[in-house]
């Protein structure tokens, strides 16, 4: 666990920070959840590794805290991998989560140690009924230590809302029963929102997170992240950002034009007429595309047709004055037309 | 002067873009010009010019594309459409006929195709003009290879 508090002691700080400035009690009562359950996993922990780490889940309150703040604040990477989590066990969520606090405590331990170190775990068979490594192995985005802890805080506090009167483990009983209502209730919070996505609802986490300052920073990070994830149509929580990320993410201009001007109004406008100007070789937008100055059909935009206006005014596709051109505009022949095509010097 | 540079600019990323478009022309900007360009075209085929490779020099006034560019052969060559001294070339497109959708790329292609169709009625090489007029067309292709050979071609030795 030594190395659980060191990958980000600064952030920590600095979520820590804001997480107080919110919300100070939720916070503490969070980082009482986180503590219990680190005690609990770690008595359970039978290994001489486990055990040298054991000393710190007591005064490691920087590194629960950063735990108790990375199931919302850590949301960049993890809702992917959590969605694919929940996808993969959703219906045996419960099941798994009963297995690993009884049996796969150590596994547990051991992937909430490692991972961060060599993520993701080549490990990605379902040997073992270790869901942990499981989640672990899915969460191959996101390397960061936070987000794979959250991950299985998540998890955890599912499993622990529904197993508590199971008594899935005496340590738990002992160690935090005193103040097991209060932390309860703290979670409820978030643990809906956890299970709304187990459900298999795409909610991210931080839009369902309780805490106001939190919002600006999930919705800076959300372009990253609805990158990754499908959107239901229906899906409330669908960014308002989301139209624009889709021009972001299309990089060639032009397609990103016909994308913002819809299908079938791109394709008439790939199939009718140039998407640049001839003459200065910029991007013709929808006035200059519907800007017809010839009959021979020759297409430029506005700032060009003025150019040549004040210059020769003749027409660069037919070579004809514009103005005797727009004069004869009622009946241009078609023998004229095709001639002046013929003429034109693209080719 | 702004306009000219910037569709002089897009003309070159698509010169770059499209290298191996046409190999018959190769267009090479100055490296501290963007008004002065160079073009290497090869002769086409089946014309006294075959083999040879001939070098043109533009010079882009800075209305462009609104007027034309100015080129001329600095290759020697004895074409009726091609002042034997300067290069300076007789085409239509150059002068009066010449439209803002023309490119450099299609100016070359234009060039290309004079050569193949030299027009001897309005010419500036008067000697293979004549040539031409009276109907030596072995006179004209003689010549024209042989110049060819001398100026166009890579010395054997």
């Amino acid at each position: 666990m030594g190395y659980d508090g060191a990958p980000s002691p600064a952030s920590a700080a600095a979520r820590d920070a804001k997480k107080k400035r919110g919300n100070r009690s939720s916070a503490k009562l969070k980082q009482c959840k986180l503590d219990a359950r680190r005690e609990q996993w770690l008595s359970q922990v039978k290994d001489g590794k486990e055990a040298t780490a054991k000393p710190l889940p007591a005064g490691a309150g920087s590194g629960a805290g950063s735990n108790a703040g990375s199931p919302i604040l850590a949301s960049p990477h993890p809702p992917l991998p959590r969605r694919r989590a929940d996808a993969r066990s959703r219906g045996g969520v419960l099941e798994d989560d009963k297995e690993d606090a009884g049996a796969t405590g150590h596994e547990v331990g051991g992937s909430d140690l490692d991972s961060p170190m060599h993520s993701p775990c080549s490990d990605n068979s379902r040997g073992g009924g270790c869901t942990q490594s499981k989640r672990c192995s899915s969460n191959g985005g996101g390397p960061s230590l936070s987000s794979v802890s959250s991950l299985w805080s998540s998890s955890r506090s599912v499993s622990d809302a529904e197993d508590d009167d199971t008594g899935s483990g005496p340590e738990e009983e002992n160690g935090v029963l005193d103040d097991w209502e209060a932390v309860a209730d703290a979670l409820s919070v978030d643990d809906n929102s956890h299970c709304h996505q187990s459900l298999g609802t795409t909610m991210p986490p931080a839009a369902t997170s309780e805490s106001a300052p939190l919002a600006n920073t999930s919705k800076r990070t959300e372009p990253i992240r609805s990158n990754a994830r499908a959107w239901t149509p229906d899906d409330t929580f669908r960014p308002q950002s989301l139209p624009s990320i889709s021009k972001q993410s299309s990089f060639p201009a032009r397609i990103g034009n016909c994308w913002g001007m819809g299908m079938s109004a791109a394709h008439q406008s790939i199939l009718s007429m140039p998407l640049s100007c001839p003459i200065c070789y910029e991007d013709l937008d929808p006035t200059d595309s519907s800007f017809l100055p010839c009959p021979c059909g020759f297409h430029l935009c506005l700032f060009c047709h003025k150019r040549i206006l004040e210059a020769d005014a003749r027409c660069p596709g037919c070579r004809k004055l514009y103005n005797s051109g727009s004069a004869g505009e009622g009946a241009p022949t078609p023998v004229r037309l095709s001639r002046s095509c013929s003429m034109g010097p693209r080719h | 002067m702004q306009a000219s540079r910037a569709r002089l600019f897009k003309e070159y990323k698509e010169v770059q873009r499209e290298k191996s478009a046409d190999p018959d022309i190769q267009l090479i900007c100055d490296d501290s010009n963007i008004f002065k360009w160079t073009a290497v075209i090869k002769g086409p085929s089946e014309t006294p010019f075959e083999g040879g490779v001939f070098q043109l020099a533009f010079s882009i006034p800075e209305q462009y594309p609104l007027l034309p560019p100015q080129v001329r052969f600095i290759t020697k060559i004895f074409h009726p459409n091609v002042h034997f001294k300067t290069g300076e070339i007789c085409l239509d497109i150059l002068k009066n006929a010449w439209s803002p959708a023309w490119t450099l790329q299609s100016v070359c292609r234009a060039i290309i195709a004079l050569m193949a169709h030299p027009e001897a009625d309005s010419p500036l090489n008067c000697d293979s003009g004549n040539l031409l007029r009276s109907g030596d067309i072995r006179g004209y292709q003689s010549m024209a290879r042989m110049y060819t050979r001398l100026a166009a071609m890579p010395k054997k030795e």
